[in-house]
């Protein structure tokens, strides 16, 4: 008997031998070789209306795969939609731009491996893209160190524009100390004064976290604890059961199955009918509202964007967006979606670069300071560009400013309650360029 | 420090829920260890597909029953379909090609679920709703409810391999091969039928939590990872022992909750995973080797 059962003759047959000939090796090189070569045939679409024209290579790096799928995937159609629209409109300085995808797995080592083969091997002229907080922090000395603009798209980390922010690094949406500035008066004023806050316990989670402390206690309201939960806990049940006491308002700071977990299980325990329900607009997003359904009714979130066409999103470059974004979602998601606040981002995020390109007459690499001037206090217009509102990016932080929205969840839509202007979500700058 | 009598009633009744559903995931892993020597990485993604099958039935059905079943058979025969085309032909190698093997199936299910359902999650209605007062909260009845059938489903199949005529054949493959194959039982079938019942329960325990925290391409992450823990404190390859660790883990997080943050709860089971591989690595809930027959799987390896 053979000392291992694998050995056996028995158990031979169980399995391939794994034996490749050189005639199959052989044959199987030249069919891969002849498919790549025919891909390298093919014309990429620019090339068709921009003849020799040098297109500007504009890298993405996305979470494609992992925890953050879901939300990458959306954030890219955004990014898509701007890089098309572009190119049809006759590019950026007569010049197309060539989109270069990057998938970081939702991992910040993959993220820093990706932006550098971004940055050294692909020799991108800007970046623009990120979406978990931890990747784009991990990233950012990159585009520093190649001397590349990095538009952030997604990160909502406070510390980006403040205390690790970088000459390089732009946010042209929303961050934190502005959402919560601009829903603290609502929170406290309408809803109630004292709150209990439960966070994903993680970079963001934990500077939102403390941002809405802040304006909190800023508007004359109290926090009466604070949960941390860890970031991709299924059931929060053990911890949400622990919550009791009185108060007046529970409010979650989650993104993607973790919203729809914190939302739908306060429901079945009875939180959202014994306090009111609120929380960040990452929680229930379009793509997350079918699985909430009507657990979700009652639910205030705070959001840069809402896929409404009602009061000063009822306008027609907003719907433009709309017919623009909501079938180019369908074809990645049967069930249709609304574009949800990724794509917004993603899709301004761009326009915004364009627009700095334009400016500066941007060539290349050899132009980013040049490039960096332009976006440094760019005032964005609302428009086809900028279908949500007005913006401002501010030049000491490289942080922009906003309108916010305050809305309602009820019978899996949503209703805009408030719209609060940019000007009243500003913050002091906190940032020092090294 | 005092600790609230009702703090340790609700963190028990959680902790038990938990365990049930968790004690299903794992006895599928632990089934699949136990008779291939596979450590399934792909097992929580078989949680998912199952709760997005069972949420494209209901969608067309309305009933949750029907699609609790479907969602079982479905995955039963992909499972089935995967061990005989992915699995068997790698049987006998390097633990590690089996462990690489299942970790690119999982990642290739995770795209897969993206690119069929796209980034939307989706609902499951639970079947029974309503609540009932435990001190402060109103506790759901479907969470008592899923305890239940979790419990359900693997007592039927606890009494399957007792005394059913194929669970024999299964536990004889699981403790001896060779003497089960000379004893004419099919080997290579029994391998692809445990395998097809361990995608099954998977699936079942994706659709019985579908409704808890909505059905999410990234549902089976938390679900693997906690299902390891079980499987290896309980003891590799034992089923009794993977149920016993499901409920003792879960409550051990429950209960460390109540003095503890919620991170520094979830550490507590690696500990437990930490403790039990330097002190007891055969698992905390297996006799030693030597001591008992109740272990098949150590008794085939001893």
């Amino acid at each position: 008997m053979a000392e291992r059962w694998q050995d056996e003759p028995w158990a031979k047959d169980m399995w391939w031998s794994g034996k490749t000939t050189r005639r199959r090796f052989l044959g199987l090189s030249a069919a891969t070789a002849g498919a790549v070569g025919a891909t390298m045939l093919v014309p990429a679409p620019w090339r068709e209306a921009f003849g020799q024209a040098k297109p500007y290579k504009l890298g993405t790096l996305q979470p494609l795969s992992g925890t953050a799928a879901p939300g990458g995937k959306t954030a890219l159609v955004g990014i898509q939609m701007a890089v098309d629209r572009i190119n049809k409109g006759g590019g950026v300085n007569g010049r197309p731009i060539e989109l270069l995808i990057g998938d970081y797995e939702s991992k910040p080592d993959v993220g820093r491996r990706k932006a550098e083969r971004l940055l050294v091997e692909d020799k991108i002229d800007a970046h623009a893209g990120g979406y978990l907080s931890n990747v784009c922090l991990a990233c950012m000395p990159l585009y520093e160190e190649h001397k590349v603009v990095n538009i952030i798209t997604v990160c909502l980390d406070t510390t980006i524009t403040t205390s690790k922010c970088s000459r390089y690094t732009f946010r042209p949406f929303d961050f934190a100390p502005s959402q919560a500035v601009a829903a603290g008066p609502y929170m406290v004023g309408k809803m109630g004064k004292k709150w209990h806050i439960v966070y994903a316990d993680y970079a963001w989670g934990q500077s939102t976290k403390d941002a809405y402390v802040e304006a909190v206690k800023k508007n004359g309201g109290e926090i009466v604890g604070t949960t941390g939960i860890p970031l991709g806990t299924a059931d929060m049940t053990p911890f949400l059961s622990k919550i009791s006491g009185s108060f007046d308002g529970l409010f979650g700071i989650f993104f993607g199955p973790q919203g729809i977990a914190f939302i739908t299980q306060s429901f079945d325990l009875g939180l959202s009918k014994k306090y009111r329900l609120a929380g960040d607009g990452a929680m229930a997003v379009s793509t997350s509202l079918p699985a909430i359904g009507a657990k979700g009714d009652g639910f205030v979130g705070l959001d840069r964007y809402v896929p409404v066409l009602e009061g000063v999103l009822n306008t027609p470059h907003h719907k433009r967006f709309l017919d623009d974004a909501v079938p180019r979602l369908k074809a990645i998601d049967p069930s249709g979606p609304m574009p949800d606040r990724y794509v917004q981002s993603n899709y301004e995020g761009v326009n915004a670069l364009k627009i700095g390109m334009q400016k500066s007459r941007f060539r290349g690499r050899e132009d980013t300071m040049k490039l960096i001037e332009a976006l440094e206090g760019l005032e964005m217009k609302e428009g086809d560009d900028f279908p949500v509102g007005d913006k401002l990016l501010r030049k000491e932080d490289h942080q922009a400013f906003q309108r916010e929205f305050l809305y309602e969840v009820r019978g899996g839509k949503y209703k805009i309650l408030e719209v609060v202007p940019k000007e009243k979500t500003v913050v002091p700058a906190a940032c020092k360029f090294a | 420090m005092a600790i609230p009598f009702d703090q340790i009633l609700i963190q028990t009744v959680n902790g038990l829920v938990n365990g049930m559903i968790l004690a299903l995931v794992a006895s599928g892993l632990t089934l699949i260890f136990g008779i291939m020597d596979v450590v399934n990485f792909a097992h929580g993604d078989l949680v998912m597909l199952g709760a997005f099958v069972g949420a494209t039935t209901i969608a067309a059905t309305g009933s949750f029953w029907l699609a609790f079943l479907v969602a079982a058979l479905v995955i039963a025969v992909f499972g089935a379909a995967l061990q005989a085309s992915t699995l068997r032909p790698l049987l006998g190698r390097d633990p590690l090609t089996t462990i690489l093997a299942t970790f690119g199936i999982s990642l290739v299910l995770q795209k897969y679920a993206l690119w069929q359902w796209g980034p939307s999650a989706r609902k499951i209605q639970e079947p029974i709703t309503g609540q009932f007062a435990m001190f402060y909260l109103e506790y759901p009845w479907y969470r008592v409810a899923t305890a239940f059938f979790a419990g359900a489903i693997i007592g039927a199949f606890w009494l399957f391999l007792k005394y059913g005529r194929y669970g024999i054949w299964i536990r004889a493959t699981m403790q001896d091969r060779i003497m089960a194959s000379a004893m004419g039982i099919p080997v290579p079938l029994v391998h692809t039928a445990v395998f097809a019942i361990g995608a099954a329960m998977a699936a079942a325990s994706g659709v019985l939590f579908g409704p808890l925290g909505g059905v999410t391409q990234t549902m089976g992450f938390d679900f693997t990872l906690r299902a390891f823990i079980v499987v290896v404190v309980g003891g590799m390859g034992n089923l009794g022992g993977s149920i016993l660790a499901a409920i003792f883990i879960s409550l051990l997080e429950a209960y460390a909750s109540i003095i503890v943050s919620p991170s520094q709860a979830v550490i507590v089971s690696f500990m437990a995973l930490i403790l039990t591989l330097l002190f007891r690595p055969t698992g905390l809930f297996v006799p030693t080797p030597s001591s008992s027959g109740a272990c098949w799987r150590c008794r085939r390896t001893s």
